[in-house]
């Protein structure tokens, strides 16, 4: 009797044992969006295994969701299912959340960890929602003008500043039988606000844009009808081609230009892998530069692609910040960053500590540390993706179809767009947008 | 105690009957419900009684989609069980060889959809890597018609067809190889044509099978979404747009749920009036 008495006090000790191991290590759980096996293997080398060495008290565990992971989460948080670390496609899937007590105000973890010493303070006013911080910005980008160099050169032409300049320009190579934009949107069809981003940040100009934002002045307003009839004048000369609807946004459109059969390439900062990639594969070479605006002054449309925030039924809240603070570091920031280039630039506000792998384009370090500059300054636009509410948005992206094949005129797009942003401002489905 | 051993058949329907009301009556019921709310899908639902459908009347997007769903319905109902029932025909008369056509006619039926729909997006339709680039770089000026508004919905609805009509000839031949084959036999021996043939012999032997058929295509018809959501996501400016590409983009891209279940609601109106109109033809023929 004692005997198995002494034995069953045994196995007790070694379940509560093994139970008190389990507990001291705590598991984080994080979706991740679509990633192709070289790149979770690069956030397992990357993030995951250091941050588990850093915290052995917690275990990372990192889940790829694929393309669908903005609906599996929605319906994941409204059952209290979700994972700790949040992750959303941008601060226009934040407010909704953060509107419906979802998601937890991260101010706490923001002072103890100092992050608002070690975040550029803008990213950090975008990731408000009624005054309080509910996401971190993983990564910003922005949207300007590749050109094939390799090309111009051999036409004698100069990267345009203006956009009379670039007008004249696009007239030139059609002449020639060159499309003036690499562009397509048959694997995106979201590819379409990066020009109207660009028309109404370019045209309209920033400040305008800020007023439209903060519900200050009507999308109707003169600026704005300006821009949309520039970008439709656009179109309607075929600076977009005719195969616009056939070609893909990322590979197609690069080759394009790469090849020399366009010569300048609208496109946001997540496309220098391909542009390497393809200049590489035609033996030509590219350049960036800001998009041109009516005075001359390049101007970048700031965007953010993904956030980090914390579910309010998360079962380990403590470590979820842990990981978060742990993606905000100069280390990740250069690994990440140099591997997959554009997806990890990481707002961090010094980043003279990073170290950034050798095979890197200049072009691309030169172009962040300026896109970070103009952030820094105060003098950045504004991307559509990024600060407008979700119906609006989706709007901007199928309306403007409609402009293009002269269904409706640009003043309609504008009037429906204004109703859609009224409708939803009211509504409180609006990201932040801080005041200039 | 006799009387309880009689009604325990009732209990074989209870698993079917459990897995119908929670898989199907509970999530359609819900929807319906949803119909009469405003939903993000995050937040609490608000009621707002009819102004869902109201949206819908003023939408020009909804009157484009549910034309485009009719246009397919009449394509559908005409043109692929026209060649089902040609090929089928011939099958039977011509029997060398019958079983290769069938394969080969079958064969697109099996493949996924979204591969046949990626396969006609890059090696047919696409200007830089299928045979539309082809006949452009030869110097005949042909459009890769998904991208023009006039042609978009016909360019999906060719790849439909062809996925599709395969399926409709080897239902249509086994109903035919039903026939009684004395009145065939009949037929030839008092002189009767091919098309004769079809028309007064044929075609009446498998009335039930094309008229199950043309109600089914009412009812996938109007639920039609995978090759149009593959192809062209309804663009562009929605010249495609049908309306379950409508339902799913207004539930998840503009959180509109309440809207997206209001649309869902008129897609099962013309399946439930199809349904009837199938149940009507089961029943006279029973009394037959």
């Amino acid at each position: 009797m004692t005997k198995i008495k002494t034995k069953l006090l045994a196995a007790a000790a070694i379940v509560i044992g093994a139970a008190q191991i389990a507990a001291a290590q705590d598991r984080v759980t994080w979706w991740y969006e679509q990633a192709t096996p070289d790149q979770q293997k690069l956030i397992k080398e990357n993030i995951v295994e250091p941050f588990d060495k850093a915290n052995p008290e917690q275990s990372l565990k990192v889940d790829y969701r694929g393309t669908e992971l903005d609906k599996q989460l929605r319906v994941a948080m409204l059952s209290g299912n979700g994972p700790d670390v949040v992750y959303t496609a941008g601060p226009s899937y934040v407010a909704p959340m953060a509107q419906s007590g979802q998601l937890m105000p991260l101010d706490d973890y923001a002072a103890k960890y100092k992050w608002q010493d070690r975040i550029l303070p803008v990213f950090l006013k975008m990731g408000e929602y009624n005054g309080k911080l509910y996401a971190l910005p993983k990564t910003y980008e922005t949207v300007g003008l590749f050109y094939n160099k390799t090309l111009f050169e051999k036409h004698g032409w100069q990267a345009p500043k203006t956009l009379d300049e670039m007008e004249t320009l696009a007239d030139a190579m059609l002449k020639e039988g060159i499309t003036p934009f690499a562009a397509g949107n048959a694997d995106w069809r979201g590819a379409n606000e990066w020009f109207v981003t660009l028309a109404l940040n370019s045209v309209a100009g920033p400040d305008n844009l800020n007023k439209a934002l903060r519900g200050e002045m009507p999308w109707t307003a003169e600026p704005f009808v300006k821009s949309i009839d520039r970008l439709n004048s656009w179109w309607q000369k075929g600076y977009f081609g005719k195969n616009y609807f056939s070609l893909t946004s990322s590979e197609q459109a690069a080759d394009a230009m790469a090849s020399g059969k366009a010569g300048m390439m609208p496109t946001g900062t997540w496309q220098f892998q391909n542009v390497a990639t393809y200049g590489k594969k035609a033996g030509s070479e590219a350049g960036f530069v800001g998009f041109p605006s009516a005075s001359g002054d390049p101007i970048f449309p700031l965007g953010i692609g993904s956030t980090f925030s914390i579910a309010t039924k998360a079962k380990n809240p403590e470590g979820a910040a842990t990981v978060i603070n742990y993606v905000f570091s100069p280390e990740v920031y250069g690994t990440m960053n140099s591997a997959w280039q554009g997806e990890w630039n990481i707002p961090l506000k010094d980043i003279s500590s990073v170290k950034m792998a050798s095979e890197v384009t200049p072009l691309f370090t030169e172009t962040m540390k300026n896109l970070s500059a103009s952030v820094a300054d105060g003098k950045y636009g504004y991307t559509t993706w990024t600060f407008l509410p979700p119906a609006t948005d989706s709007y901007i992206i199928n309306g403007i179809e409609e402009v293009w094949l002269k269904k409706i005129s640009p003043t309609d797009y504008l009037t429906k767009l204004d109703e859609s942003f009224q409708k939803e401002s009211k509504a409180g489905k609006a990201p932040a947008v801080p005041a200039r | 105690m006799p009387e309880k051993v009689i009604h325990m058949h009732r209990l074989y329907v209870l698993p079917t009957l459990i897995i119908n009301i929670v898989i199907i009556a509970i999530p359609a019921l819900l929807t319906v419900a949803l119909a009469f709310f405003e939903w993000d899908g995050i937040s609490t639902p608000v009621f707002v009684g009819l102004d869902n459908f109201a949206a819908l009347w003023d939408d020009s997007v909804f009157w484009t989609a549910l034309t485009n769903n009719i246009i397919w319905t009449i394509i559908f109902l005409t043109v692929p069980i026209g060649m089902g029932l040609l090929a089928a025909t011939m099958l039977l008369v011509v029997r060398r060889g019958s079983n290769t056509f069938q394969v080969i006619y079958f064969l697109p039926v099996i493949i996924a959809t979204a591969i046949t729909g990626r396969v006609w997006q890059g090696m047919i339709y696409s200007p830089v890597t299928g045979v539309t680039g082809l006949l452009q770089r030869l110097g005949i000026e042909i459009a890769n018609p998904l991208t023009e508004t006039s042609s978009a919905l016909y360019g999906i609805a060719v790849v439909d067809l062809w996925h599709w009509w395969g399926f409709l000839c080897v239902i249509f031949f086994a109903a035919l190889r039903q026939v009684p084959a004395e009145q065939i036999e009949a037929a030839r021996i008092e002189g009767a044509t091919f098309f004769q043939m079809i028309r007064y012999v044929l075609l009446p032997g498998i009335m039930p099978t094309i008229t199950l058929m043309m109600i089914m295509t009412v009812i996938w018809s109007f639920l039609v979404f995978d090759f149009v959501y593959i192809l062209t996501q309804g663009g562009p400016a929605y010249s495609s747009e049908v309306l379950s590409t409508l339902a799913y983009r207004s539930a998840f891209y503009d959180l509109a749920v309440g809207k997206a279940a209001a649309v869902s609601v008129v897609i099962s109106l013309f399946g439930l009036a199809a349904t009837v109109l199938y149940i009507r033809a089961q029943a006279s023929e029973f009394e037959q």
